[in-house]
């Protein structure tokens, strides 16, 4: 029991456990708003990979973590317009789509990694004075590799987005009752789209983030799957921003504290019984939150004009 | 001068108001009416057809919606009213006809373009989102940039006007129904129509709640020159608060008049009347060459087969579906449930296929009461439903008509969980002939079937399980003449078999033909039994239209 506190007590912990959360704050906050809009793209994991791949390429052409993160961006949104229009303009299954898309950047990653082999550096620590010496969670929130930082505004923006602005309402209207938003003149699958381009951005981030902030290296199977935990995240946080932040918060805890546990010497635990918590703990935390939360009403159906 | 006519305009004393029943008011409605007579009508319909396949929704239809005043649209369901309606505000494209607004020949588009062109409509199945706010709700489909305050504030003028008060701040799904309502229809007149389209408005509401909306439609029609199109097929509603009231009848306007010069008997008559029905002489009630085989004879009342015992069924949202329903179906005989559609109907229909619970109140077949809600409870008792949509519920199209078959016992043609391909086949064969369903064969996919087959192997299914109960939900919607006879006379061979028929429908047309009694559907509840001898026209109109005699 003492490697727990050991871990509880350890500023390392905390700040890994941030920067395991980060990728995921990423894609959360824009697959929270796609799912507000009711639509589930599963193809999260997709982007978050072709950010980080792009990210990847454009820093090893152009040298700039800036100008790869922009780029990184930029491919997650790419993808996600191959989402949005197949299965928001075309009635193409958005399941259907969101895994055919997951197979295909894998394996184009993949392929593309093999031939061009980018390398990639880590972005420089970043310490903000003062903040960075609060005990405990200073060196965590405010002493980080710089692309971190870009979540910090990311969260409170999309919040102001979804519940502040006309656009956010009409979302809000999409994901409930796409039918009453119709006859009140909103172009449901018009906002729809917009939201998974929206997470296309965020998870294309998420992915530079990935490249240069957590692990300054690439490799076609750095994803592993984060992308439907950021989706479990929202579903855990009850499709709200507050819920999804602390989703992504727990996981991103699970995550770092797998691995501090061999770093402090104990390995009486079995190491892929750790592999595995991030998960077990994702579903057990879908099991004891799925079904107390409200999903938007409408989310995952398709929405045709004249279909009840 | 108009605030005496409208503090007396509760919908018992509108009506009358326009008569004139307080001192100084007629001259005033009189007036008010009076006031935007020499402007064009604002909107005028002009052969409006719509068919859908062989039916006629509309069948040009001429209708005039004058300023001032509150214009009733009467009927029964299928009269063609709410398609008249949606194709107002643009969700049906008319197949000919022309639409007048203010004078001017308009196409209508979409909600969005009949809102510009100043036809708002409340619908019946309301369209806001539950999950928002009120204030919310009425932004939605704005343009400008989203101001809460003032949406507020105008929500606030709004209700003040209309006196329909209101918070802006609560979400819409805890509202009541007819509060509900009030956001929609604040919601509609925020955007100043110049017509406003109502569509059973009060289907959902209290008779308070009711009163209220009247006298708030009065003062915008009163104050405002507002035309109001209201939809119903309520009676004493249509009398209470409109000052013109239109009847259609199978897509056709057979009746037009001041609601001053109606009364509910004349109006019922007009609404379901006979006299241009275009039904033989066997049918007329009292006449006495029917046929023993096409008259149904009176069964023994013995043997309840199947006891409805004060039901109680509320929906996911709280409102009552079914409030002490009370029905016994006697061996042998076919009782007609009568009614308008959204009285009851469907959740009837699906507490006896197993798909509802009960809050309260007992099934029975044969006497022994049936667990309520269990899947298959039902069909284990012995009751067979034919069900309301054969699409949604009644057959799996992309599936064969051999599997469609026995999709609902496959134990009949299965040993151990397999299924035998040559029994299924067989089987399946004889039931094709025995019911004559016209296919390529049993492996032939049911949507290549016609509408009238792909129901006749849904009542082989059903008849392959002997049951002793068959319940018929709108047996023959959307069937042509031919299979419309085929599925009368299976029922009524069904009857004479000993099986207990329970016929709901909302064709009365169809229930007088077959049922040996009927019973009268209204908010749930039955309201009114009648022998098919002694059946009385003009009373089950008043029954169906809410207004029991």
């Amino acid at each position: 029991m003492g490697a727990i506190w050991d871990i509880i007590g350890n500023e390392v912990t905390y700040s890994s456990a941030m920067r395991f959360a980060v990728l995921l704050l990423f894609a959360a906050s824009g697959e929270w708003v796609a799912e507000r809009a009711g639509t589930l793209n599963i193809s999260v994991e997709g982007m978050i990979l072709a950010g980080a791949f792009g990210s990847a390429v454009s820093y090893d052409i152009t040298g700039s973590i800036p100008l790869a993160i922009l780029m990184g961006a930029f491919c997650g949104f790419l993808v996600s317009t191959i989402q949005a229009n197949l299965s928001h303009r075309l009635p193409a299954d958005q399941f259907v789509v969101g895994l055919t898309i997951n197979i295909l950047i894998l394996g184009l990653v993949g392929f593309l990694d093999n031939v061009i082999e980018p390398s990639v550096d880590k972005a420089s620590q970043a310490t903000i004075p003062g903040l960075a010496s609060i005990p405990v969670i200073g060196p965590a929130l405010f002493d980080q590799p710089w692309p971190l930082y870009l979540v910090y505004p990311l969260v409170p923006a999309v919040w102001w987005l979804v519940y502040r602005t006309r656009w956010g309402l009409e979302v809000r209207a999409s994901g409930e009752d796409p039918n009453s938003a119709d006859v009140s003149g909103i172009r449901v699958n018009k906002r729809r789209r917009q939201t998974i381009y929206l997470t296309g951005l965020t998870s294309g981030l998420g992915g530079a983030y990935l490249v240069f902030g957590a692990v300054g290296a690439f490799a076609d199977s750095i994803v592993g799957g984060r992308g439907f935990i950021a989706i479990a995240a929202v579903i855990f946080g009850g499709w709200t921003l507050k819920g999804s932040v602390a989703g992504c918060l727990l996981f991103g805890a699970v995550v770092s504290f797998r691995l501090s546990l061999p770093d402090q010497g104990y390995d009486g635990i079995n190491t892929e019984f750790l592999t595995a918590l991030p998960y077990i703990v994702t579903i057990v935390g879908m099991a004891a939150f799925a079904h107390r939360v409200r999903p938007p009403a409408a989310l995952a159906k398709p929405f045709l004009r004249g279909l009840d | 001068m108009v605030e005496p006519g409208t503090a007396s305009g509760a919908p018992s004393g509108s009506a009358t108001s326009n008569a004139g029943p307080t001192v100084g008011s007629t001259e005033g409605s009189i007036l008010t009416t009076n006031q935007w007579r020499d402007d064009p009508p604002a909107v005028e319909v002009v052969g409006i057809t719509k068919r859908y396949g062989q039916v006629s929704a509309c069948d040009s239809v001429d209708l005039v919606f004058h300023r001032g005043q509150i214009h009733g649209v009467l009927g029964e369901n299928g009269a063609g009213k709410s398609t008249l309606m949606k194709i107002l505000i643009g969700l049906v494209v008319p197949d000919a006809g022309q639409v007048i607004i203010d004078g001017k020949p308009s196409v209508i588009t979409d909600p969005i373009d009949a809102a510009e062109k100043g036809i708002g409509m409340v619908h019946q199945h309301f369209s806001v989102v539950n999950a928002l706010t009120v204030w919310e709700n009425v932004a939605l489909g704005d343009q400008m940039r989203l101001n809460p305050e003032a949406i507020r504030d105008e929500i606030g003028d709004l209700s003040r006007h209309y006196g329909l008060d209101i918070e802006p701040n609560a979400v819409v799904g805890t509202l009541t129904a007819g509060l509900r309502q009030r956001v929609e229809i604040i919601k509609c007149l925020r955007r100043s129509p110049r017509t406003v389209i109502l569509d059973e408005p009060t289907s959902v509401l209290s008779p308070g709640e009711s009163e209220i909306l009247f006298e708030g439609l009065r003062r915008a029609v009163e104050d405002e020159g507002m035309a109001i199109a209201l939809v119903s097929h309520k009676l004493d509603e249509i009398l209470g608060a409109t000052d013109l009231v239109t009847i259609m009848r199978r897509g056709k306007v057979v009746a037009h008049q001041k609601t001053s010069d109606s009364d509910a008997a004349g109006l019922a008559r007009a609404m379901v009347g006979r006299p241009v029905a275009l039904r033989s002489e066997r049918e007329v009630p009292s006449s006495e060459t029917d046929s023993p085989k096409r008259r149904p004879t009176k069964p023994k009342q013995e043997h309840a087969s199947l006891e409805i015992d004060s039901v109680h069924a509320n929906g996911d949202d709280g409102r009552v579906l079914l409030d002490g329903l009370d029905l016994k179906v006697y061996r042998g005989e076919i009782v007609g449930l009568a009614g308008v559609e959204g009285n009851g109907q469907r959740p009837l229909a699906d507490l006896l296929s197993s798909l509802m619970s009960l809050a309260s109140g007992s099934v029975r077949v044969d006497g022994k009461p049936i667990a309520c809600g269990r899947a298959g409870a039902m069909a284990k008792a012995g009751i067979s439903v034919i069900p309301e949509d054969r699409h949604d519920s009644g057959c799996v199209l992309e599936m064969s008509v051999a599997e469609n078959l026995f999709l609902a016992d496959p134990n009949l043609v299965a040993r151990r969980g397999i299924l035998d391909h040559r029994k299924m086949t067989y089987r399946a064969e004889r039931l094709i002939e025995r019911f004559a369903i016209s296919c390529e064969g049993p492996d032939a996919p049911m949507w290549s079937l016609s509408g009238g087959n792909q129901q006749r192997v849904v009542l082989a299914r059903e008849m392959a399980h002997h049951p002793r109960v068959l319940v018929a939900a709108q047996p023959t919607r959307g069937l042509d003449v031919g299979a419309i006879e085929y599925m009368s006379e299976q029922l009524r061979q069904a009857a004479a078999a000993g099986v207990a028929v329970l016929l709901i429908s909302t064709e009365l047309d169809e229930i007088l033909d077959l049922a040996s009694r009927l019973v009268v559907l209204s908010k749930g509840r039955i309201v009114g039994e009648m022998s098919r001898e002694a059946v009385d026209i003009e009373r089950l109109g008043l029954m169906m239209g809410g207004a029991v005699p």
